[in-house]
């Protein structure tokens, strides 16, 4: 799986066209740049954290790291995953921390034109907060999805 | 970071350490430890610190540890006294030298008189001849050698100096037009000239692009092994270059960089040189001969030459006295010690870090040996922490792994695969070896940290008016870096808490029937699997009728509180509680002595003090031997595992046991004992639902601040283990409650329980 680390290299991910790692939520497809993504991994559980908000998981142990795992249909508002072997653990790198998205599978690698990215509409205001844009691949809908927005805004509540 | 800027970080990392060690010596030299080794170390130290700063420019700090230096050397030869005087001044002293080295690492300029009544008390000591200005140097000096060449020339050379080169050029011409002309080039370095890290051979190589160059080192000077100075400059170059285009501008451009730091004679003569210089070297000989700081490879040089030299009847003609001309290896052949050979007259001009020998009186052979002894010294090598801290991590990975492999043995596999048993055996066995040989690394003597405290402590009584005396014991006990970093500001705390509230004026203390001076006593030792570090003091110990009725009238403590006398000495770590009644610049802001709590909790330590009044009082650190193993009790909530650090646990009980009550908020209390605790369900806690009978749970029993206690329900307790603490904070954020994660046998993350960290802001103040 840590192949897909090395294909940037060789990949014109510079240039005007970008690579995505697309994975399924349900039917809807989402994807990040295949060059923050570190590792994919089977869903194996995870320790889940007191006292955050639903859509965190828990930690997993990556290799004597503790990764935060999202669980990004929870973060969609879309209720909380019921994850089964066949889930799968996304591990990206925002940033200076690892963090894991919790998805139903991953689909695809997708090489898209930047120019081709579209804003993402305003009004659906979680839509917009957590997509960076959209691209149409297929004649589907990929959400490019805003790491940073993911990760914030996890702060414990008391 | 540019290349400079790395070099100046590793200059002030050397000079905290050259600091800590003049701290150690000054201290031993105090106690009566006159050793002349001791003394040498306080001089290399101070000369390293010199000459570091030389390189960089910082100037004042140069100026204060010259003159600071020079002063010791005096020492060193005993024509100052070691008194009292000159060793409180040497400590002060050295206090400035961090002082000067902390402004120019911080780029902080320090007063223009700072560090001069030092600076005078030095030139008291030391006289004044070494206090003229360096640059009056090529003014004043005077060559130790008389120049081998006849009158008429001398003088011509004379004229030659102060006339332009232009003006007097053709008739030398004229005398000698086939050959070029000769130029007779004296090098006569100062030790700032080494000081300054300038190498004459460096410039002696520019040299042959102006024409044929001869050089030759003058030895003459070199003194006996007995009086030598490694850091002392006994040898000269004397240079015939013979050119046809050089001019003397030429030539002195090539010593441009050492201007200043040389006395540098640049005469023509109109005969070749040859006849009346003696035992010419090549260059490649006086490259050999040109390592002053290196004195034992330089006397071998020197004795090689020596020995090479077989025109030893002309050795001495550029000597201006006879009988000190003596060949290396009839120096060396002699024990008693012969007449200094002239140096000393050259004493107005030169700096005195390279001292008369005669003056000199070490034992033989010693000054000589340091350098070679210091390079089989205990060799080290300096490693960038996070590094160590990789390797630290990885083994903690290696030493769970281990554990799982080893948990997965049943007896069937046992039986079944031996070979791999065996193996696996063995490296439980090399596992552990190297979690012990890691966490050595990271061990250092508590010595680091406790060498800042008398310097706190002469502070404290120069603004006190007590006089205290700090002793300290066990500085040589090893713990983990991370705790000593840690240890700096509670220690600091502490020591001034004691000197303030704990020791008493001098004349209450008389009073008292107590010596004048009083004593702290700073101690570490290792006990079981913890390091104890304690401060005693000798002083009136905590006034708990005091302590008691301003706990209350701050409202640290409710007015129906009974609390024990332990319980009242504890409160001195309280947040916000300050005793002494007028708030001094030392301590008594009431910040102080709840950061030290809170600092060594974070360290997983705990803090206790111990008072009996009019005796002292004793406060005592307890912390474990490193941060990267803690011991915990692995516990369950609602199938999720958590653990417990073990230091906080006081005792586990089951529920159906316990004795539960109502509080007086209708909060559920465990009673113990005669104490009721506050209970804290963490399945309530953390918002987990638990379908464990409320009977069949346990209760865990915990000390969080002082001796405050708290009471965790859990589901389950499954036993006790070592863990390697993880951040969660690295990849993701603090959370309430949860000090961090850690990696069990089977892989799984288990979130460490913050025992402290688990009340929220009001419910410690109701506890307390």
């Amino acid at each position: 799986m840590q192949a897909f680390e090395t294909r940037e290299e060789h990949d014109p991910a510079s240039g005007n066209s970008m690579q995505l790692i697309a994975f399924l939520i349900g039917e809807q497809v989402y994807g990040v740049e295949i060059t923050t993504v570190r590792e994919i991994r089977a869903w194996n559980g995870a320790t889940p954290l007191p006292n955050t908000q639903e859509y965190v998981r828990g930690v997993i142990n990556l290799r004597g790291t503790i990764v935060p795992i999202f669980d990004l249909r929870a973060r969609f508002g879309d209720g909380v995953t019921s994850p089964t072997k066949n889930h799968v653990v996304v591990v990206m790198s925002v940033g200076e921390k690892w963090v894991g998205i919790l998805v139903d599978a991953v689909s695809d690698i997708l090489s898209v034109s930047k120019s081709e990215v579209h804003p993402v509409p305003e009004g659906d205001n979680l839509d917009s907060e957590l997509l960076n844009g959209i691209v149409t691949h297929d004649n589907k809908m990929v959400g490019l999805i805003d790491l940073d927005a993911i990760v914030a805004g996890t702060k414990t509540e008391s | 970071m540019s290349e400079l800027d790395e070099f100046k970080a590793t200059y002030f990392d050397e000079c905290s350490e050259l600091l800590a060690e003049l701290e150690e010596q000054f201290i031993a030299i105090q106690e009566g430890d006159h050793d002349s080794d001791r003394l040498n170390a306080v001089f290399r130290a101070i000369h390293s610190i010199k000459g570091g700063a030389g390189a960089f420019g910082f100037d004042k700090l140069v100026e204060f540890a010259h003159s600071f230096e020079t002063m010791l050397d005096f020492v060193r030869d005993g024509r100052v006294e070691m008194s009292e005087e000159v060793i409180s001044l040497c400590i002060r002293s050295n206090d400035l030298v961090a002082d000067f080295v902390a402004a120019a690492r911080d780029g902080v300029d320090l007063a223009p008189d700072f560090g001069a009544e030092e600076l005078a008390a030095f030139k008291m000591h030391a006289g004044e001849d070494d206090d003229e200005p360096m640059e009056d140097f090529d003014i004043e000096f005077t060559p130790v050698m008389v120049q081998v060449t006849d009158e008429s020339i001398v003088s011509e050379a004379k004229d030659d100096e102060e006339l332009p080169d232009s003006f007097d050029s053709a008739p030398f011409q004229e005398s000698v037009p086939e050959t070029g002309e000769h130029w007779h080039i004296k090098l006569i370095p100062f030790s700032r000239l080494y000081e300054r890290a300038n190498d004459p051979l460096l410039l002696f190589r520019e040299l042959p692009s102006l024409g044929d160059v001869q050089i030759k080192a003058t030895l003459v000077d070199v003194p006996l092994l007995v009086d030598f100075d490694p850091f002392g400059v006994y040898c000269t170059w004397e240079i015939t270059l013979t050119s046809d285009k050089a001019s003397e501008e030429d030539i002195r451009e090539v010593f441009e960089f050492v201007e200043g730091d040389c006395e540098l004679l640049v005469e023509r003569r109109s005969v070749p040189v040859e006849a009346d210089l003696v035992g010419f070297a090549e260059e490649k000989d006086a490259e050999q001969a040109l390592e002053p700081g290196e004195p034992a490879e330089l006397l071998s040089q020197i004795a090689d030459l020596a020995a090479e030299d077989d025109k030893g009847d002309e050795t001495p003609q550029s000597s201006s006295d006879e009988e000190n001309v003596v060949s290396f290896a009839d120096l060396a052949a002699q024990i008693e010690p012969t007449p200094a050979p002239v140096v000393q007259s050259s004493a107005p001009g030169k700096e005195t870090s390279s001292p008369s020998p005669a003056a000199q009186s070490p034992a033989p052979g010693k000054k000589s040996g340091s350098a070679p002894a210091k390079s089989t010294a205990i060799q080290t090598i300096r490693v960038d922490l996070e590094k160590v801290d990789r390797v630290v991590n990885m083994v903690g990975e290696l030493v769970i792994t281990q554990s799982m492999l080893t948990q997965q043995m049943d007896d069937r596999l046992r039986a079944q695969y031996q070979e791999l048993v065996r193996g696996v055996e063995v490296l439980a066995q090399t596992t552990r070896g190297l979690q012990d040989a890691v966490m050595a690394i990271r061990a250092q003597p508590v010595k680091s940290v406790f060498s800042r405290m008398p310097r706190l402590v002469r502070e404290l009584n120069a603004k006190t008016g007590k006089k205290i005396r700090l002793e300290m014991v066990g500085e040589h006990t090893e713990i983990d870096k991370t705790i000593i970093e840690q240890l700096s500001d509670p220690l600091t705390h502490m020591i001034r808490n004691s000197a303030d509230h704990g020791v008493e004026q001098p004349e209450d203390r008389v009073a008292a029937g107590k010596s004048e001076e009083g004593v702290i006593q700073l101690s570490a030792e290792q006990a079981g699997g913890n390091i104890v570090i304690a401060v005693e003091d000798d002083g009136a110990g905590i006034n708990r009728e005091r302590v008691l009725k301003l706990a209350r009238e701050k409202g640290i403590v409710t007015p129906d509180q009974q609390l024990s006398d332990e319980q009242i000495d504890e409160l001195v770590f309280a947040p916000g509680f300050s005793t002494a009644s007028a708030v001094s610049d030392i301590s008594g802001r009431g910040v102080g002595m709840d950061v030290v709590i809170s600092n060594i909790k974070k360290i997983g330590g705990s803090v206790h003090v111990r008072s009996s009044p009019g005796k002292g009082t004793r406060m005592q650190l307890r912390l474990p031997l490193t941060l990267a193993v803690l011991d915990v009790m692995l516990v369950e909530v609602a199938g999720v595992p958590y653990v417990i650090p073990l230091s906080s646990i006081v005792e586990t009980l089951q529920c159906r046991r316990a004795e539960f009550g109502q509080g007086p908020s209708g909060r559920q209390v465990l009673q113990v004992r005669g104490e009721y605790v506050h209970v804290i369900d963490l399945a309530t806690r953390f918002e987990m639902k638990t379908d464990v009978e409320a009977h069949e749970r346990f209760v865990v029993l915990c000390e969080a601040d002082g001796n405050t206690k708290v009471a965790l329900m859990v589901d389950q307790i499954i036993g006790q283990q070592q863990v390697v603490i993880k951040s969660l904070e690295e990849n993701f954020q603090r959370i309430d409650g949860i000090a961090g994660g850690t990696i069990l046998g089977d892989g799984n993350v288990a979130l460490i329980v913050d025992v402290q960290g688990l009340k929220s802001p009001t419910e410690q103040k109701s506890a307390a």
